[in-house]
């Protein structure tokens, strides 16, 4: 099942640990500016905090636009060959998203694998703002709002065993069925 | 280029007037002893002083100002985005220092450098670059002069065309030399107290901007990741983390009114009546509209908050905080958290620090209020408790220095030489304004701020919480005992460059930090070992004190807190009772080793 990597930009509180343990993963190095996931944040109008991560698209600009074939797709994640590359860096200014990064100590630009599946980035955010989702799945947050907001909410009070609580339904009126 | 064990080895020194940047070598001695952050900085403060004859103006070229991360900071562990601004504070005239977040202080570490330090002012209004390990270089801006903090820091940005620096700016009150004026960077991460905006404003030193990207030396890589991994298990599973998350310090307003140690009606009170209004849930059910957090820090108690309606509409701030809140809320008497937001955005605008701010607007308020202060010595604008519009202004002339302005924006010190009888309303020690705990409730946290070597701040000790779990069965020499402790302890965690707040608000274990200290700089340290370098560290500050002419009777509490108790709420009635804090304070003295005055001798060195 093909998966991504997405952001949940309102969650992002800019810690950077994405960044720290994306670096560690890859050049078991403490260094967050050697990741392939950076935190870029707008302030104060308007206020942004977002990780920025590959996509890992299908048509990959990256992929068309390097040179000597070294980005290739397969199995849901674009690789480079570090044996082809000519670190042209084409890769990362062809990136609509800015995805893919270079730092001084590298020949080779850095461009996320997924870590095989498991992305470390998802697993160290505190505030779940990355996410590796299947496709299917993505945009159903959206459907869902889409829905909710369609429809006129309303919320009533009843007690549970002496405890208050509420309870929001969907207020339809017949004339609109 | 790699570094192996905690330190790279080397500093940054600037001339601001010479113009020359010089990357020096830092030795194993300074190292060994002062650990780093505020460590690094007190030591080349003390160092500068000695070469002065202890002759310094704090806002005169020859005054030295340290920026230190710690060997931790950056690291793969908690919260470890903090940097120390040390230096000879204008509020005080004796030694100063406050800390920052975010990540100005990662990448520092992150060109190459254990810290930096300027002297010296610049001809005209400069900004300070340093560009990785390459030669950093200092360039006349004068036409950011006037910018506040925030836009000082898009220009910067967008001079550069690049998002990949950090910035660490002064606003007006810095460049105006307002004596609590703070650095801000990262978009509201401040160096708020003592002062330290306006040394910078002093040196004619608009901005700081770094780019790092030099690989952090940490001896054991793995060893630190597991250590890493159980501390950030056991924050994650706290009952309190996701409430730290959702509201960060702003769960406290409720609390200090709870408890009756809520600063109101500038002390007057501590409970306030309308403390629904500026709490933190008010805060999430109208007005925060996004997270913000320092490097590395899973807590992420910054709060960003929009004014959606009204005539403060649009306004966006990060904060505020329990303090802010406190300080421009409650203290001032405002109930609207509209204003709260506004008053706390333009602070960080301006640039100056949210708590001296408040403690002396509330201050002027009474004043005018019991005819300390005359509307002529106002200009003629009045000013009371809960009057935002009114308040909005006089911060503005603080931060501008008009009229009333000029002499408010020297502190407390010249506010008091200005109207003596101000001495009974405003709050301070050693000339630095009171945070938002009252201490009248239990005589720990009197002597905490009395003792603190910056003033009346929170950051030293903060044993409030536990004086009132403990209440009345608590013996003067546990208080004692505590107030040093926390005084070793919570400075060790500047010294380490990282943040307090997952022990003292999360109860991380401080045994997690001795590890994280030994995984880094690959020598096995144990926190008794790093607690004595930090005691060590208090007597040396508190060396300088008096040096710089500090004695026992600068350890004293302010006017109120001896003299008024507190009006309502479930501490009526209290107050510090002078001569069991005399006798304290001759406790605290001894406890420390140091003799009758509050000196400690030549050679004190510590175990602890």
């Amino acid at each position: 099942m093909a998966k991504k990597l997405t952001v949940v930009p309102e969650k992002c509180s800019g810690c950077r640990t994405c960044e720290v343990a994306c670096a560690i993963k890859h050049f078991n190095v403490n260094n967050p500016k050697k990741s392939a996931v950076r935190v870029l944040v707008t302030y104060p109008h308007p206020v942004v905090r977002m990780p920025i991560v590959c996509s890992q698209c299908k048509k990959a600009p990256c992929e068309d636009a390097c040179p000597v074939n070294a980005l290739s797709r397969s199995n849901g994640v674009v690789r480079l060959d570090e044996d082809a590359c000519i670190s042209c860096f084409r890769c990362i200014e062809a990136c609509p998203f800015g995805a893919v990064y270079a730092h001084d100590d590298c020949t080779y630009p850095i461009k996320c694998d997924l870590c095989g599946g498991d992305p470390e980035c998802v697993k160290q955010c505190p505030k779940s703002a990355l996410l590796l989702l299947p496709e299917y799945s993505l945009g159903s947050a959206n459907r869902l709002n889409n829905v909710l907001s369609y429809s006129q909410m309303k919320e009533i009070e009843y007690s549970d065993e002496g405890e208050i609580k509420t309870i929001r339904y969907a207020e339809i009126g017949k004339e609109e069925l | 280029m790699s570094a192996k064990g905690g330190y790279f080895r080397k500093y940054l020194h600037c001339d601001l007037s010479a113009g020359t940047c010089e990357r020096r070598s830092l030795d194993e001695e300074t190292i060994a002893k002062y650990v780093g952050g505020r460590g690094f900085g007190a030591k080349m403060v003390w160092e500068n002083l000695k070469a002065h004859d202890f002759k310094i103006d704090p806002l005169g070229p020859e005054n030295l100002l340290v920026i230190a991360p710690g060997p931790l900071t950056g690291a793969y562990l908690p919260s470890s985005g903090k940097a120390s601004f040390v230096s000879i504070s204008p509020a005080t005239g004796l030694y100063g220092d406050s800390s920052m977040g975010g990540s100005f202080g990662v990448e520092l570490r992150q060109a190459g450098l254990d810290f930096l330090s300027i002297t010296g002012a610049a001809p005209e209004l400069s900004v300070l670059f340093i560009d990785n390990d390459e030669e950093a270089t200092i360039i006349p801006m004068p036409h950011l002069a006037g910018k506040s903090c925030l836009e000082t820091e898009g220009m910067i940005k967008k001079h550069i065309g690049s998002h990949d620096v950090h910035v660490a700016a002064i606003g007006v009150a810095g460049e105006n030399q307002v004596r609590f004026a703070c650095v801000n960077s990262d978009w509201s991460r401040n160096a708020g107290r003592t002062g330290i905006g306006a040394i910078m404003g002093s040196k004619n030193l608009k901005a700081i901007v770094v780019r790092g990207e030099i690989d952090l030396p940490v001896a054991d890589l793995k060893g630190l990741m597991q250590e890493t991994d159980k501390a950030v298990r056991y924050m994650h599973e706290h009952k309190y983390f996701h409430m730290w998350q959702e509201q960060g310090l702003m769960n406290v307003i409720e609390y200090a009114n709870t408890q009756g140690i809520l600063p109101t009606w500038n002390f007057k009170d501590t409970v306030f009546p309308g403390h629904k209004k500026i709490n933190g849930e008010t805060m999430l059910d109208r007005y925060k509209i996004g997270d913000s957090a320092c490097f590395m820090c899973p807590m992420s108690c910054g709060n960003i908050c929009l004014v959606k309606d009204g005539k403060y509409a649009g306004a966006v701030t990060e904060g505020p905080e329990y303090e802010s809140c406190a300080m421009l809320g409650s203290n001032l008497g405002i109930d609207n958290f509209d204003a709260v937001l506004e008053a706390n955005r333009v602070c960080d605008e301006y640039g100056i620090d949210t708590i001296s701010t408040g403690g002396i607007v509330g201050a002027i308020i009474e004043g005018y209020e019991t005819g300390v202060v005359t509307l002529e010595d106002l200009d003629g604008q009045e000013v009371s408790w809960n009057s935002d519009e009114a308040i909005l202004a006089l911060i503005r002339k603080i931060a501008y220095r008009e009229g009333i302005g000029d002499t408010l924006a020297d502190g407390a010190r010249a506010i008091i030489a200005r109207w003596p009888e101000m001495d009974k309303l405003l709050l301070h020690v050693k000339g630095l304004e009171q945070s938002a705990y009252d201490s009248r409730v239990g005589t720990s946290m009197g002597l905490a701020y009395a003792t603190s070597d910056i003033g009346a701040h929170h950051t030293r000790a903060w044993t409030i919480a536990k004086e009132i779990e403990e209440g009345a069965n608590w013996s003067p020499q546990q208080k004692v005992e505590l107030v040093i402790y926390h005084q070793t302890l919570r400075p060790l965690f500047d010294m380490l460059g990282v943040c307090r707040l997952p022990w003292i608000e999360l109860g991380l274990n401080e045994r997690h930090y001795e590890n994280f200290f030994s995984y880094i700089t690959g020598k096995k340290t144990t926190l008794e070992q790093l607690l004595a370098l930090s005691n060590n560290l208090y007597n040396l500050t508190r060396r300088i004190n008096v040096h710089m002419g500090a004695t026992r009777k600068d350890d004293s509490l302010p006017y109120k807190v001896r003299e008024a108790p507190i009006l309502t709420g479930p501490n009526a009635g209290k107050k510090i009772d002078e001569q069991e804090f005399d006798a304290m304070l001759s406790l605290y003295y001894q406890e420390r080793g140091w003799d009758e005055n509050g000196v400690p001798p030549e050679a004190l060195e510590a175990t602890f």
